[in-house]
């Protein structure tokens, strides 16, 4: 009964500035048109995914489209003119920035979306394209780059020094086209803040970078309460050159993505209560079957059940229309909301009656809709019992790193690559990019693989590194490795932890020291022994904290603070003494006492005249 | 006065002796009345929570209400497993923490020690949280059998609820760690060290992990019974290391003040907070530092440099139950959660002697220090005295020969030298250096043999060695009767005697920043050594000093420790070889190889008495 009334409130607000927008972008489009400048383009697209476990995957996905020339031009339609004006000044070519919080369980959920390719580390990691004439150029617009970023997202960029820069030699090459560009002029930097708390301060920016900044389209329902709260959550923006091969015209895009995993169960409490209080007794689902059940004993049953879900239950609110831009006038197939389950789980699913979404049947696994404008747009799932498995995509690879060993002294790391295929080995360069207090031997860089390969068999092929200077830049360590078929490959290697100078500790110095994760990437493969051809893909580890060796910081605080006391009470009875003037105290009393009478006379003088 | 005092100490030596006497007496007996003195309001301080992002007992406790048919049903699960084989135990645990969503590893492990197996397998499960990134861990363990072998029904069955309820809060920064360890002894130990990568070959590696684990709590709450009066806190780690002090004062507070549960420390289950009960509680603490011994699943994690604590129930008279325990443990895991640092601003030096009543190592360590000083001030006066030279001042008209004779040779010797201020004879080094370094070498023969027995032959191999450990002096002394000349007979016991306890103090000064408790009661045994000298004079005194020895050997001690826990000395014994072979206890170590030495250092001086005066030797 309420639905109407939410609908004609959200219309009142959204529709005017709506119409605005549509006219601006009109009277851009017009007025370019005769410029003989294209269009910018711009598309969004929401996947929802139910993932196993009662988790809910959705991915965002934003992407605009503009000629080039506009662009150097500053003639920014479409784009974010402000990070359009920080790319061009740092004459940054392609520019990669993530943000990523908790982490992607890939034993429940299976390969991560878009292979990996919008995950970032936890914390923020960028990556970018510099165009320099040489190295020490290159370094300073990477810095000015970063500086400028970190203004723009809210963010630590600005941490990013020489010490946590590396320049990748095998990890990544660019996404972008350069037919006119001199390749040799372009220099990759790679940094990661892994200690950096993504929150909303950097949704903010986030959303603001987008034509419909948060007010309709698919962007609505990206709240921070509920973006924070998932399990797993990446944002990222890439901005890369793309040119036709057959016009040989280029465009410059911006993708935005945002994958968030929601756990269902919890979401659906938090809209009951904001505490998880001991349910109430009847709502406990209790296995009957057990010899001792009652009122007093339930051993509970989980799982049995696929909870009932909508969206607007999700995420607080339901999508209110289409975003202007991403609706092309023509009615073609555009699908802005897919969601992709097994047959028998979509069969149940009611879109809400708020509107007649356009249904656009593709696959069996999937269905998409597109949304119109100012039309809102929600759908739900009905409870299901018992559940249905959801769709799982097996990775290619699994990868776990930890710290082995303990004491201030030394450590060691090891890393464990898993190929769960029986057929194909697994072709992978596995980066490491250590801080320079955390000194690997290379010596003891070892790979164990299980079950044990033939002799004369390697299973590195190439080893890149470039060791550490004090104070000025971190290890880094590249390593080009094929897991063989349905095997373990086990990377160990030791390291030495350095002592730090009494001021280089941060202030939470004794909560350690964060090691950024490690970045595994798979370069496409043409064919494997199933016929796929297998996509590039991207797998990060976790981050790990260190710890250091830490001085006791009371002592000297309190040192610090005894004496600075002590300072000041000198400095100030010695300012005292050499400032005030000494009187002896008759002449003291004397003027006081003429000044008293004069001024009581000059007071009665006054009310007389009054 | 005070600059013409040494002119004349170099004539007048006996002074100087006498007052290092008198001054080792004196710290001997300051010593041990300042550790009586610890209990008292003026010595000791109140606790305090040093951490402020601790925040203990600040937020409001759920667990309860439906929770607790879920713990009384895991109950029922536990209790029907009761004598399973621990391959079932771990399945069926493994199946309940994977009914409820979480991550489960299960690890083999097998320990070899005095003789016997020890075998189990640990199932545990990993709480991701929710926004984390796998940097840091708290534990929340239950054995499945507690220390005294009993089932750990409630424990388990907590446990597993906990897992369930923990997994509805969004709040958690770091993961959660459930370990249902197969025993409260070997299974915690084969796990964290497995979690570092540093297990031995019988122990599976960790198939799942985490980050860097903070904090542990460990809940025992053994038997059929659902009500409990008190919650007992143990904290003694391996070694004699001990958890931080502000993880142990989180718990007390918040089970005093939040749960309104009392807490005991070290069975001490009626503590009034008066002196005699403060003090028992601090000796207990003491005895449990001093052994070094594990006193529980936490014990094991402590030398990691991890904090863990056990909550115990204790009674079954009282009206808390399950939910009074799940509600202290998920406040503890709050506070736990809330921690930004590694526990570091708090003590990890201290001796409790009330839930909140503490010394700090400040006020303890001069007690063991000032044992310590005591040998080495008496070695020092071993060293100066006359006695150590060639020769003993009781006989005059030797020691004149002496004097001179060696004299004349010394000055030969320097002859370069200005006019040689000693006058005395040269002191023999090579006879007493070579039994006290021999005789602390020997210190390995028990090590290894206690080490490597089986528990069967534990007993009579101990009886063999008391035996010959009391035979042994004697024989060295006669040994030494015999063979060396009869004037430097009484010097060369003097001196090993000196050196003995030179080493002695040193050693026990530096072990009591280390283990506080095994430093001051290894000096406490080794007290009558200062005196036990060897008198051919007199043989009572020697059969006195013997007598004293013997009551405070270092097999006097162990029978003391088997009598105070009821044990057999076997027992004892077993439990060492089992600490060095699976905790890594070093407490036999410095028994046999400081303290046992040192001890048959001694007996050879007391027993070349009874040597000399019957070969006539009489110096």
């Amino acid at each position: 009964m309420t639905l109407p009334s939410v609908y004609s409130r959200q219309w009142l607000v959204f529709s005017p500035s709506i119409i605005l927008i549509r006219i601006a972008a009109f009277l851009l489009i017009t007025a370019l048109s005769g410029n003989t400048v294209v269009a910018d383009t711009y598309k969004e697209k929401l996947d929802l995914q139910p993932l196993s476990g009662q988790f809910l995957l959705a991915s965002f996905n934003f992407q605009s489209h503009g000629p080039i020339e506009a662009f150097n031009k500053q003639m920014f339609q479409l784009f974010p003119r402000s990070l359009g004006q920080i790319l061009q000044y740092t004459h940054t070519r392609e520019l990669h920035l993530r943000f990523a919080l908790g982490r992607w369980d890939s034993e429940l959920w299976g390969a991560q979306p878009g292979d990996g390719q919008n995950a970032g580390g936890t914390g923020v990691e960028t990556w970018a394209w510099v165009e320099a004439d040489n190295d020490v150029e290159a370094e300073a617009r990477w810095t000015s780059l970063n500086n400028a970023l970190s203004g723009l997202f809210c963010a630590s960029l600005n941490f990013i020094d020489s010490t946590r820069t590396i320049r990748p030699v095998m990890s990544f090459s660019p996404t972008g086209d350069y037919p006119t560009t001199n390749t040799s002029r372009l220099f990759l930097l790679h940094g990661s803040l892994p200690k950096e708390p993504v929150c909303t301060e950097n949704l903010t920016p986030f959303l603001k970078l987008l034509p419909c900044k948060g007010k309709s389209g698919i962007s609505t329902l990206l709240d921070g309460h509920k973006l924070f709260d998932a399990s797993f959550q990446s944002m990222s923006i890439d901005v890369r050159p793309i040119c036709s091969p057959h016009t040989g015209t280029c465009d410059i895009e911006i993708q935005q993505t945002i994958d968030m995993v929601l756990d269902i169960s919890r979401s659906l409490q938090r809209k009951d209560s904001p505490v998880p209080r001991p349910r109430d007794q009847h709502e406990l689902i209790c296995d009957t079957s057990k010899p001792y059940a009652s009122n007093e004993y339930c051993y509970p049953m989980d799982n049995s059940v696929d909870l009932p879900w909508s969206l607007s239950d999700l995420f607080g609110r339901t999508i209110s229309g289409g975003c202007p831009f991403a609706i092309n006038l023509p009615a073609e197939e555009t699908q802005h909301v897919c969601i992709h389950a097994p047959e028998d789980k979509l069969k149940t699913m009611e879109t809400l009656e708020l509107a007649s979404p356009t249904s656009i049947e593709s696959r069996p696994n999937s269905r998409c809709y597109m949304l119109r404008e100012d039309v809102l747009f929600d759908l739900s799932f009905p409870k299901h019992q018992p559940p249905i498995s959801p769709l799982r995509q097996e990775p290619l690879l699994y990868a776990e790193r930890s710290f082995t060993g303990h004491g201030q002294e030394h450590g060691g790391v090891k890393t464990v690559l898993r190929n769960p295929n029986p057929n194909d080995p697994v072709e992978v360069v596995y980066l490491e990019s250590l801080p320079w207090f955390m000194k690997p031997y290379l010596h003891t860089f070892k790979a164990q693989v299980l079950p044990a390969l033939g002799e004369g068999e390697e299973v590195i092929s190439e080893l890149y590194y470039r060791p550490a200077l004090d104070r000025k830049r971190g290890t880094q360590l590249e390593a080009k490795l094929i897991v063989p078929p349905n095997s373990v490959v086990i990377l160990t290697y030791d390291f030495e932890k350095a002592v730090l100078r009494y001021t280089e500790y941060p202030p939470d110095a004794n909560r350690g020291f964060d090691v950024a994760s490690a970045i595994i990437t798979i370069p496409s493969q043409r064919r494997r022994s199933d016929g796929k051809r297998v996509p590039a893909t991207s797998i990060r580890t976790t981050s790990l904290l260190l710890s250091l060796p830490t001085p006791d910081f009371s002592m000297p605080y309190n040192v610090i603070i005894f004496t600075s006391t002590i300072m000041a009470l000198a400095f100030g009875s010695i300012f005292n003494l050499l400032v005030r003037r000494f009187v002896a105290v008759d002449e003291v009393q004397r003027m006081d006492l003429k000044g008293k009478i004069k001024g009581l006379i000059g007071k009665i003088k006054k009310g007389k005249t009054e | 006065m005070a600059l013409r005092v040494p002119v004349n100490l170099r004539k007048n030596l006996s002074v100087v002796l006498y007052a290092f006497q008198g001054l080792s007496i004196l710290a001997v007996i300051v010593g041990l009345a300042s550790l009586l003195l610890l209990p008292l309001d003026e010595y000791s301080r109140r606790t305090y929570i040093s951490e402020n992002a601790l925040l203990p007992g600040q937020v409001h406790a759920y667990f309860g209400g439906s929770e607790q048919n879920i713990v009384r049903a895991f109950r029922r699960e536990v209790d029907l497993l009761g004598n399973s084989t621990s391959d079932v135990v771990s399945e069926r645990m493994a199946e309940i923490f994977r009914s409820a969503g979480l991550k489960v590893g299960k690890q083999r492990y097998s320990y070899k020690a005095a003789g016997g197996e020890y075998t189990g397998e640990n199932v545990y499960a990993v709480l991701h949280a929710p926004r984390g990134d796998a940097t840091e861990a708290i534990v929340l363990c239950a054995p499945w059998k507690n220390i005294d072998h009993l089932l750990n029904e409630g424990g388990v069955a907590l446990t597993l609820a906990l897992s369930r309820y923990f997994k509805r809060w969004s709040l958690w920064s770091k993961d959660i760690i459930f370990l249902i360890s197969s025993d409260a002894r070997a299974g915690p130990q084969a796990w964290v060290d497995a979690y570092h990568d540093l297990h031995g070959e019988n122990i599976q590696s960790l198939s799942v992990k985490s980050g860097a684990i903070q904090g542990v709590v460990v809940v025992d709450y053994p038997g059929a019974y659902h009500r409990f009066e008190s919650l007992h806190i143990i904290y003694d780690g391996i070694n004699g290391q001990l958890p931080n002090l502000d993880l142990i004062n989180t718990a007390v507070q918040i089970s005093r003040d939040q749960m309104g549960l009392r807490t005991d420390l070290q069975e001490m289950w009626d503590h009034n907070d008066g002196y005699r009960h403060r003090l028992r509680t601090m000796l207990r603490g003491m005895v449990n530092q001093a052994l070094g011994h594990s006193t529980g699943p936490h014990s094991s994690f402590i030398p990691y440099h991890i904090d863990a604590i056990t909550l115990a129930t204790h009674g079954d008279g009282g009206w808390h139950d399950e939910g009074s325990l799940g509600r202290t443990v998920e406040s503890v895991f709050r506070s736990l959660n809330n921690l930004l640092e590694h526990f570091h601003q708090s003590f990890f030096f201290y001796l409790l002697m009330a839930p909140k009543r503490f010394v700090s190592i400040g006020t303890y360590l001069p007690s063991a220090m000032l044992l310590a000083v005591g040998l080495t001030l008496t070695a020092i006066r071993l060293w100066v005295d006359p006695r150590s030279r060639s020769g003993e001042v009781g006989e005059k008209v030797e020691e004149v020969k002496e004097k001179s004779e060696k004299g004349e040779k010394g000055k030969e010797g320097k002859a370069g030298e200005v006019v040689a201020v000693d006058v005395g004879p040269k002191r023999e080094l090579f006879l007493p250096m070579s039994i006290v370094i021999g005789v602390h070498f020997c210190g390995v023969i028990p090590f290894a043999v206690f080490n490597s027995v089986d528990y069967k032959s534990m007993s009579s191999a101990f009886y063999i060695f008391i035996a010959a450990s009391v035979i042994l002096p004697t024989l060295i002394s006669i040994l030494i009767t015999l063979t060396a000349s009869p004037h430097r007979l009484l010097p060369a016991f003097h001196l090993s005697r000196c050196f003995s306890l030179l080493f002695l103090g040193m050693f026990l000064s530096t072990l009591a920043t280390l283990n506080f408790s095994l430093s001051f009661l290894i000096g406490l045994f080794s007290l009558p050594l200062t005196f036990a000298r060897t008198t051919p004079k007199s043989v009572p005194l020697a059969l006195l000093n013997s007598i004293l020895l013997q009551v405070t050997s270092p097999f006097a001690a162990l029978f003391i420790i088997a009598g105070y826990w009821g044990l057999g000395v076997e027992d004892i014994l077993k439990e060492a070889s089992f600490g060095w072979w699976v905790w890594r206890m070093w407490t036999p170590v410095v028994v046999w190889c400081v303290w046992w030495p040192a001890w048959v250092v001694g007996r050879i001086s007391v027993d070349s008495s009874f040597v000399m005066a019957a070969m006539g030797k009489t110096g």
